[in-house]
């Protein structure tokens, strides 16, 4: 109801905006009068009053569009909307069809609240055009910025009367369908506006955005049925907002390409790596870059495939010839997107080669940077040696995270206890090792190094083993060691394994502080399989065994969702 | 403001006082546990439901009235102490010696000791495949853990109201008018499906149309309030259920509902007498006016007409001599937000004398909160839709109690849920 009226009106102000928008145009054509100029500055000035002077005497000169809608403007923003309406008058006598001071008096008069006179004028500017589609459009539009949809659906059916169709109402009739609930309806009057205004789709997209899930696949059925880019994309704005990136992405690719159809994909792909849809996001800029390349789509391609986990596309996707004559692009943007890349393929040698290569172009910060990705990528392979060489080249071997994560991997936990607890970057990763290595008690701890290397080099299952191995010998962290297992078994998709271990740490490690993080992860595990039975049993064990522990709030909202007695998200 | 005195009431309180005390005497429990319902009180929502199950369970609880927000007192028990850890609810163990203390408090000021005996069977209306959270009611007895019994057009035929003790009522249109929302949502399919199936429910109990099924419905509700049921309604249903009484013998629904249009002199044949909290209330008579009546103050759907929201205030009763009204209006605030619905609020030139206003906006022609009797029955009305989505519209996304924990909106629908308890054993007596 009243909420419902504010989507309309944000949705009605968005289309008027891509509206007007496309109306300049013209106006830009011509160069503005003296006059037009200075009261612009005026305005921007905020000296209203001066402004409203300069635009009325311009208006009196000439007519044009651009006086009129700043003497409307300054009039708004002076609270004086009526004193445009004597001028609006005399301009209608002179050209009772130009359409844009009808336009200017009815929102002058919505903003005035005139409901009376707002009709009038309507009614007279049919008079005077009985076959425009105008009258009709312009009133229906801000009868829905009113919030009256009744109203408004009257003007749309009025107008199909008299005209025969409502084919030039298709926005609004699309905004009023929404706004009664008519998803289906609403989405088939957006295609047909659509197909004439692709650039409405991100208001089709935000009018539509509230259909129920039980009615989203008839909508999509409707915007679904052509390929043209302006359905597409309000599709695709949906399917993100509703959470299905994957859908979006389905939706846009198959429209034929062409630039524009490249700078959508961009676009989309722009966006879905802010969502940290990484997969997602290189699909759509590698297919944008395969139409229109640029240096900067290039690097962003390249970027989201490194973070999408195919390192092997940045040497496709960002060749040196694309950066080669932007030297300071090249050290910027290219050298750590392949250093990365070449690290993660487990190919430390040419990573370090490059590097070398461009050595004298790097600044001393860039140097430390790259220094330390050599010495992640010499980790990656197990050459420890080479990774603190690496690290001794910048002066670094001895003080920073990198240092401490060396020392880590070495089994050196007092240096790596020291040398990481300085570290200025804290991050999950960071967290969890600190986590592990400040419950240890010792100095030296090799098997519980072997196990951060293997994660380091990506080897998960050795991993788990040697997180295992070293929960023997280091009984003081067994339950956080024991943990760290289960959530690499969980990341694999073992959740057999991992309930093994999440049960193993709650009913032999209870008392320690990973037993309720470990019943939560059981308790999700448990919801997942559709146990919801034992889901809440983990649950309630947890709240009721660990009642001073901080995910408390979590497991009794979880609680409330098994038990359905709040909505589940 | 208009009030009943209550007095049949307040002497079997006094014994119901009595006999708790006796329960309540030293060496009888070692010890209780308080349930505060001040700032103290984490969660007052599952408090209610920790009560409620209390109940259930065949243990007396007490309402503290007026006594940190309404506080509960309940026997200590392992289970309790349970129930209330998992859902976060705060209690306080009281001893002996502290019990005594606090009795002695709630002697000396406008405070009292309501005994909770028994959990009232729990009835709602609402259509069969109604989600949960379209309504505040149901949202507030799922997520304090409150059972309750949807019923809707064919259980009231059968007659299963007499199973049940509270029956609640939410935005139902008892007119049959389905609040006019055919003006804008008459293509929408969950719109075209509701006609749909009360259409069919209507053929099979042999009502002509919509409207007659409705006025058949309010009818039985009526009958339900007057053997000695308690009702509470909120948002439409309060007005049209009034409306629809009123109306017995005269059509009032338009010619979209019933084929023919509103009887010419509805106006003047509605009959009030029979309605239990309002008198002399216009209908809207227009197909294409979102409004039923002047009986709602705030006309949320007239654009013309809407009036803005506000604060309303709960009053304050005394608690020994009117125990009724205090426990309705028990809380840790007493001033509120106001919330839209489809009736959002109470003309007061519409009321019938007699009606206890419980929260009012000051100034304003409108009251927010309405309790009465009615035969030997009680009737309790609360203005608007969700009291945490105050701009509530068709397809928002529901309420989740979860975040609004100590909502002073909800905690009044759920007075109303254990207000029955109090006064059922007296009915018996």
């Amino acid at each position: 109801m009243h909420r419902r009226s504010e989507r309309w009106r944000r949705g009605a102000v968005l289309a008027a905006l891509v509206v007007v928008c496309t109306m300049p145009a013209t106006a830009q054509e011509s160069v503005e009068s003296p006059e037009i100029m200075r009261a612009y500055d005026l305005e921007t000035a905020g000296k209203y009053r001066e402004a409203a002077l300069l635009f009325r005497t311009a208006l009196r000169a000439s007519p044009t569009a651009t006086a009129l809608l700043g003497l409307e403007r300054v009039f708004a923003e002076l609270r004086q909307s009526d004193s445009l309406l004597p001028t609006l008058e005399a301009l209608i006598v002179q050209r009772p069809r130009d359409p844009l001071y009808r336009t200017v008096q009815l929102r002058t008069l919505q903003i005035l609240r005139r409901d009376e006179a707002l009709r009038a004028a309507f009614e007279r500017w049919v008079l005077d055009v009985p076959r425009d589609p105008a009258p009709y459009r312009e009133y229906a539009r801000v009868l829905i910025a009113l919030g009256r949809p009744v109203l408004a659906d009257s003007i749309v059916q009025r107008s199909r009367d008299a005209l025969g169709t409502a084919h030039d109402l298709s926005m609004e009739t699309a905004q009023l369908r929404a706004a009664q609930g008519q998803w289906e309806a609403s989405a088939v009057a957006w295609r047909r506006a659509l197909s004439e205004q692709p650039y409405l789709a991100s208001a089709a997209a935000h009018a539509l955005a509230p259909t129920p899930v039980g009615t989203r696949d008839a909508v999509r059925r409707v915007l679904l049925a052509g390929r043209a880019l302006g359905e597409r994309r309000a599709v695709a704005e949906l399917e993100l907002g509703w959470g299905s990136p994957q859908d979006a992405w389905d939706a846009l690719r198959i429209v034929p390409p062409d630039t524009a159809v490249a700078s959508a994909w961009a676009e989309f792909g722009e966006r879905a790596l802010g969502e940290e849809q990484f997969a997602i996001a290189r699909a759509a800029l590698t297919a944008s870059l395969a139409i229109r390349r640029t240096p900067e789509l290039a690097i962003r391609a390249a970027d989201a495939a490194l973070q999408a986990g195919v390192p092997s596309d940045v040497a496709l996707l960002l060749p040196l010839a694309e950066v080669a004559g932007d030297p300071e692009r090249l050290v910027r943007d290219y050298l750590p997107l392949h250093v990365a890349a070449l690290s993660a393929l487990g190919r430390p040698s040419d990573a370090s080669a490059l590097v070398e290569r461009y050595d004298r172009a790097l600044t001393p910060g860039q140097r430390v940077r790259m220094s330390r990705a050599l010495a992640t990528a010499w980790v990656r392979t197990g050459d420890l040696a080479r990774a603190r060489a690496a690290l001794g080249t910048a002066g670094d071997a001895d003080s920073s995270e990198a240092a401490g994560w060396l020392a880590l991997y070495e089994g050196r936990l007092g240096d790596a206890r020291r040398l990481l607890r300085s570290s200025r970057e804290p991050g999950p990763a960071l967290a969890s090792a600190l986590g592990v290595v400040s419950r240890t008690r010792g100095d030296e701890g090799a098997a519980l190094g072997a196990a951060f290397l293997a994660l380091a080099r990506g080897d998960s299952a050795t991993a788990i083993a040697r997180f295992v191995q070293a929960s023997e010998r280091h009984p003081e962290a067994r339950s956080a060691l024991l943990l760290a297992a289960a959530r690499i078994h969980a990341a694999r998709g073992e959740e057999t394994a991992a309930v093994a271990l999440w049960s193993q740490i709650v009913g032999t490690m209870g008392e320690s502080p990973e037993a309720a993080e470990s019943e939560l992860e059981w308790a999700r595990a448990l919801r997942r399989r559709g146990d919801v039975r034992g889901a809440i049993a983990r649950l309630e064990h947890l709240i009721l065994g660990s009642p001073q522990s901080a995910l408390l709030p979590q497991a009794r909202r979880e609680l409330e969702q098994a038990r359905r007695s709040i909505p589940s998200p | 403001m208009t009030r009943m005195p209550f007095p049949h009431l307040r002497r079997r309180l006094v014994c119901l006082v009595a006999l708790a005390m006796t329960f309540a005497a030293p060496g009888a429990h070692a010890q209780r546990l308080l349930v505060p319902m001040d700032d103290a009180q984490t969660n007052h929502l599952k408090a209610y439901g920790l009560t409620y199950n209390t109940m259930k369970a065949g243990v007396v609880a007490e309402w503290l009235l007026n006594y940190r927000g309404g506080s509960f007192l309940l026997p200590d028990a392992p289970e309790t102490r349970r129930r209330a850890a998992l859902d976060g609810i705060s209690v306080e163990p009281v001893s002996d010696a502290s019990l005594a203390t606090l009795r002695r408090e709630l002697g000396g000021g406008n405070m009292e000791s309501v005994p909770l005996e028994k959990a009232p069977r729990i009835a709602v209306y609402t259509p069969p495949d109604a989600q949960p959270w379209d309504d505040a009611v149901t949202l507030a007895l799922k997520y304090a853990g409150i059972d309750f019994t949807p019923i809707y057009d064919t259980e009231l035929e059968r007659g299963d109201l007499t199973k049940y003790d509270w029956l609640h009522l939410h935005h139902e249109d008892f007119t049959g008018q389905f609040n006019k929302f055919h003006l804008g949502y008459r293509d929408a399919p969950w719109f075209r499906d509701m006609y749909a199936a009360n259409s069919a429910t209507a053929r099979a109990l042999g009502y002509p149309h919509i409207p007659a099924l409705k006025k058949g419905a309010a009818e039985r509700i009526r009958g339900f309030v007057e053997r000695g049921g308690f009702l509470f309604a909120m948002c439409g249903a309060t007005e049209t259920l009034e409306l629809a009484i009123a109306a017995h013998s005269v059509d009032i629904a338009g010619q979209f509902n019933d084929g023919t249009p509103v009887d010419a002199d509805a106006d003047a044949r509605l009959d009030w007498k029979r309605a239990m909290a309002f008198r002399d209330a216009h209908l809207e008579r227009s197909p294409f006016v979102n409004s039923m009546s002047d009986i709602d103050g705030h006309q949320v759907n007239v654009p013309g007409r809407r009036q803005p929201l506000g604060t309303f205030t709960l009053f304050s009763f005394s608690a020994k001599i009117d125990p009724v009204p205090s426990m309705l209006v028990q809380g840790h605030r007493n001033v509120m937000n106001d919330w839209y619905g489809v009736t959002t609020s109470f003309n007061k030139s519409t009321l019938k004398p007699g009606v206890v206003v419980l929260a009012t906006e000051e100034g304003a022609p409108w009251v927010k909160y309405i309790h009465g009797d009615y035969g030997k029955g009680t009737w309790t009305y609360l203005g608007g839709h969700d009291p945490e989505d105050p701009q509530h519209a068709i397809g928002n996304p529901p309420t989740d109690l979860s975040l609004h924990r100590s909502s002073p909106g909800y905690r009044l629908i759920l007075n109303n849920v254990l207000f029955p308890a109090a006064k059922k054993k007296p009915l018996k007596t």
